[in-house]
């Protein structure tokens, strides 16, 4: 791809992705740590940097500070040099339309002015809170070779599942030539995943005729679909959408399993290793004469004496002599000591949890959340940033632990499925 | 801010007794530490000392080197008055000349130091394993209006005379003046042993480098420091209090890498504030280890970008590192990128980075006996099917398949 023809590239990393709950109480959900080292937007700005697209724009609306930070100035993921970058566009106001971002279309198009002022003759936009591999320079190349004026990058979804995404119907050639958003009855298999290629001059026209249709698939892509140059390229392959708490952590599990499909290594997936600021490196993990390990993913810094079993560890995590981990989630700096459990759980930063506590006690994984029963009801237990658990302290089952909890804020021994603190 | 300081770093050469580890590298670009280099903690003392302006001299195999140093921006040398300069050899209009010595290398770029004009030269080498804030011996420099202050450390008697040994007068404990200095003593008569960092006027430096000229020898520490003592300088001693690895043999390098396993390892890296170059063989690109269903892994350190699916014990791994089904590790320092197959059992070895183990391999004891020699094996060798490679035995870097016996006997050298 000439430097002039490259397409230009848009990541609406603005979502609340509320379902996370604690998981994006200070942060959006592109920010969310996963992997142990990575952050969810980190996939698809890798698939950028890998498809050689060198000009991104990443729209952010939602607490965009911690997603900021790991955007850094970019060069993590090669964004470095005289013509390539990844610039932040957050709502502004100006002359005309200001206002927070209404709609997936409505971030665009409150941000033409980036476009035009970019020569480039595609626009590729995507989202930065999913998990998967894509070449879009492929997904590019089919778009020229139909003329197309917008291409849907789709792949094939149990039935059961797509009344979550828009679903295509296509013809032989591969043209849409029907839409249904989040269709209740399904004519279809094949589902959006909110990647699309527009033709510049085309889009600009589009958004500029209707400013009420503030969303892709909702407004814009019906529409676009009567015009009849439409297209849908085929996805095969790994894709997640983490965006509920029982999906986020089934995703990160999928890393460890054998045969998953997901290898963030291979994928060429890469962060920013600055993101964190600190003055020395984190030094290999460590395991002491008592560690006991199995299906597990550990990164640097980590200090093991303990046992960890099927679960994904960030940087600095401490795991005491005799304390047990299974199939959790612990972000950096979490520490748990001697003795305590901590079973089917996930910690946010810096979790403290102390000597003989259990978090996950019991077996109660069916009785859901008081507070928020849609967020978690598969035994699930969130502990918020920098909470503490006390020595000795019970959890139960689909608990969330708010941030910076301190022991006071237990009302006894015992925390019943369900509860929030 | 022009910095008041400029270091120069001796980047070191081949090391007869560390064989094969040196073979492409200068001492300094040895991997250390589970993920980095040897050269890092001085670089890392540096940056944490709030020296930015640095050069390293270099002349041996210097492409390890030059990769890992990259521009600088690894330990925030990088802008208007920062850097590191990597100086070669170079042919000037009087011909060509290796550098003849640490002491002709520093005076053959006396127009670099010229140039940034400094209060003060650091001259360290870039080989040892400590942590030091150079800020605390330079203020001391100044307090005594010394020429010269060297960092010392007290070493046991009976391992003085390998070293550069001097005789301190013991004012207080951070130092003295140096009364008498011996290079390498036969019978040394005292216990502070140089630790080869030097912190010099300029105007010293510069008249000591020009009248060393006329020598045939050319290191700070057999020839320029005696030099000095020799006139009327003022050359002071300052005492150094800490862990300080200086490894010569292989032997040596395995026990400081074992020295940073156990529950009090004496060198603690993060809290050292040591950096390295994560860009350097894209170790910054690696997932975090990955453990298998039937591993053991224990008193160990393992980086980032690791498969284990055997047994891992008393060792550290460097990134990269895949350790198949039913293999045992046994205090083994692996380095980057080894790949060890199925059924292996390593004991007490060095492996250098990209080499291949086939399956049944077993390299050292064969069970569980007392093992007291290294073996070390050169870099990108592909180690044929159950292969056995006795105790204390030296393999070549990049070996051909057509060169492999199916047993190596302990002590042997392959090459």
């Amino acid at each position: 791809m000439s430097k002039r023809t490259e397409a230009l590239v848009l990541l609406l990393a603005g979502g609340v992705g509320s379902r996370l709950n604690l998981l994006v109480h200070s942060r959006a959900k592109p920010a969310v740590p996963f992997a142990g080292l990575y952050r969810i937007i980190d996939f698809s700005l890798s698939n950028v940097m890998n498809s050689n697209l060198t000009k991104v724009g990443v729209l952010t609306q939602y607490k965009p500070l911690s997603l900021m930070r790991h955007l850094g100035t970019g060069e993590a993921w090669d964004f470095i040099g005289r013509s390539r970058g990844i610039k932040v566009l957050p709502p502004r106001t100006g002359f005309q339309d200001s206002d927070w971002y209404k709609g997936t279309a409505d971030a665009v198009r409150l941000n033409i002015d980036f476009v035009e002022s970019n020569q480039c003759d595609e626009v590729v936009i995507l989202s930065g809170d999913h998990i998967y591999h894509m070449d879009i320079e492929t997904m590019i190349a089919y778009h020229r070779s139909k003329k197309a004026d917008l291409t849907v990058a789709m792949m094939v979804v149990k039935r059961s599942e797509i009344h979550q995404f828009g679903a295509g119907i296509v013809d032989e050639e591969d043209r849409i030539v029907d839409w249904e958003e989040k269709p209740k009855e399904p004519r279809t298999n094949l589902a959006s995943m909110g990647i699309y290629v527009f033709n510049r001059k085309y889009l600009l026209d589009v958004l500029r005729e209707d400013k009420s249709e503030i969303d892709f698939g909702m407004h814009i892509l019906p529409k676009a679909i009567d015009n009849g140059n439409v297209f849908a390229f085929p996805f095969y392959g790994y894709w997640r959408d983490v965006g509920t708490i029982q999906a986020y952590w089934e995703a990160n599990m999928d890393v460890i399993k054998k045969g998953s499909g997901i290898s963030p290594e291979e994928w060429g997936i890469r962060t920013n290793i600055e993101t964190e600021g600190r003055v020395a490196d984190r030094s290999p993990a460590r395991f002491g004469k008592t560690a006991n390990l199995k299906c597990s993913m550990i990164s640097s810094g980590c200090d093991i004496k303990g046992t960890v079993i099927n679960s994904i560890l960030s940087p600095g995590v401490v795991v005491e002599e005799g304390a047990f981990v299974k199939d959790s989630i612990l972000f950096t700096d979490c520490q748990v000591e001697k003795n305590a459990v901590v079973d089917l759980a996930i910690f946010d930063k810096g979790v403290h949890v102390g000597r003989n506590a259990v978090v996950g006690t019991g077996n109660n994984h069916e009785i859901p959340n008081e507070k928020e029963p849609s967020h978690l009801y598969t035994g699930i237990t969130l502990v918020g940033k920098g909470a503490e658990v006390p020595p000795g302290q019970l959890i139960g089952r689909n608990c969330i632990i708010h941030p910076k909890t301190r022991e006071d804020a237990y009302p006894g021994r015992e925390v019943d499925d369900g509860a929030s603190i | 801010m022009k910095p008041a300081t400029l270091a120069m770093i001796l980047a070191g050469g081949r090391v007869d007794e560390l064989n094969v580890l040196t073979y492409y590298r200068p001492k300094s670009a040895v991997p250390f530490g589970g993920f980095g280099r040897v050269i890092d903690f001085a670089l890392s003392n540096l940056m944490n000392s709030g020296i930015e302006r640095i050069a390293i001299l270099s002349q041996y195999r210097s492409f390890s080197l030059i990769n890992h140093i990259g521009n600088g921006a690894a330990w925030d040398m990088i802008g208007r008055y920062r850097g590191i300069s990597i100086l070669p050899p170079y042919i000037g209009s009087e011909g060509a000349e290796w550098y003849r010595g640490n002491a002709d290398a520093v005076y053959k770029n006396l127009d670099f130091i010229r140039y940034h004009r400094p209060e003060e030269i650091l001259i360290l080498s870039g080989d040892h394993i400590y942590k030091m804030d150079y800020r605390d011996m330079i203020s001391y420099h100044h307090e005594k209006n010394a020429d010269v202050t060297m960092a010392f450390i007290r070493v046991p008697n009976e391992k003085t005379h390998r070293f550069g040994v001097a005789a301190l007068d013991d004012e207080d404990e951070r130092g003295g003046r140096i009364l008498n200095y011996w290079e390498k003593p036969q019978e040394p008569q005292s216990e502070w042993v140089s630790l080869t960092v030097f912190c010099f006027k300029p105007e010293v430096l510069f008249d000591a480098l020009e009248m060393n000229q006329r020598d045939v020898s050319h290191e700070f520490g057999r020839d320029i420091i005696p030099q000095l003592m020799r006139g009327n300088y003022n050359l002071y001693g300052y005492k150094f209090h800490g862990y300080w690895g200086y490894t010569r043999t292989v032997e040596e390098y395995w026990q400081s890498n074992m020295d940073l396993l156990g529950d009090n390892p004496p060198v603690d890296m993060e809290k050292w504030g040591l950096r390295t170059n994560l860009e350097h063989r894209d170790i910054r690109d690696c997932q975090p280890v990955l453990f298998g269903d039937d591993v053991k892994v224990q008193n160990s350190l393992v980086y980032n970008g690791c498969k284990i699916e055997g047994v891992v014990k008393n060792s550290i791994l460097f990134p990269g590192v895949h350790v198949g089904k039913g293999t045992v590790i046994d205090q083994c320092v692996v380095f980057f990128n080894n790949v060890v197959g199925e059924n292996c059992r390593l004991t007490k070895v060095v492996t250098d980075v990209n080499c291949n183990y086939g399956n049944g391999v077993v390299v050292g004891a064969e069970d569980d006996s007392v093992n007291d020699l290294v073996t070390v094996i050169g870099w990108a060798n592909s180690i044929p099917e159950k292969t056995r490679i006795g105790k204390g035995c030296t393999v070549y870097p990049h070996l051909m398949a057509n060169q492999w016996p199916s047993v190596v006997e302990s002590g042997e050298v392959l090459r």
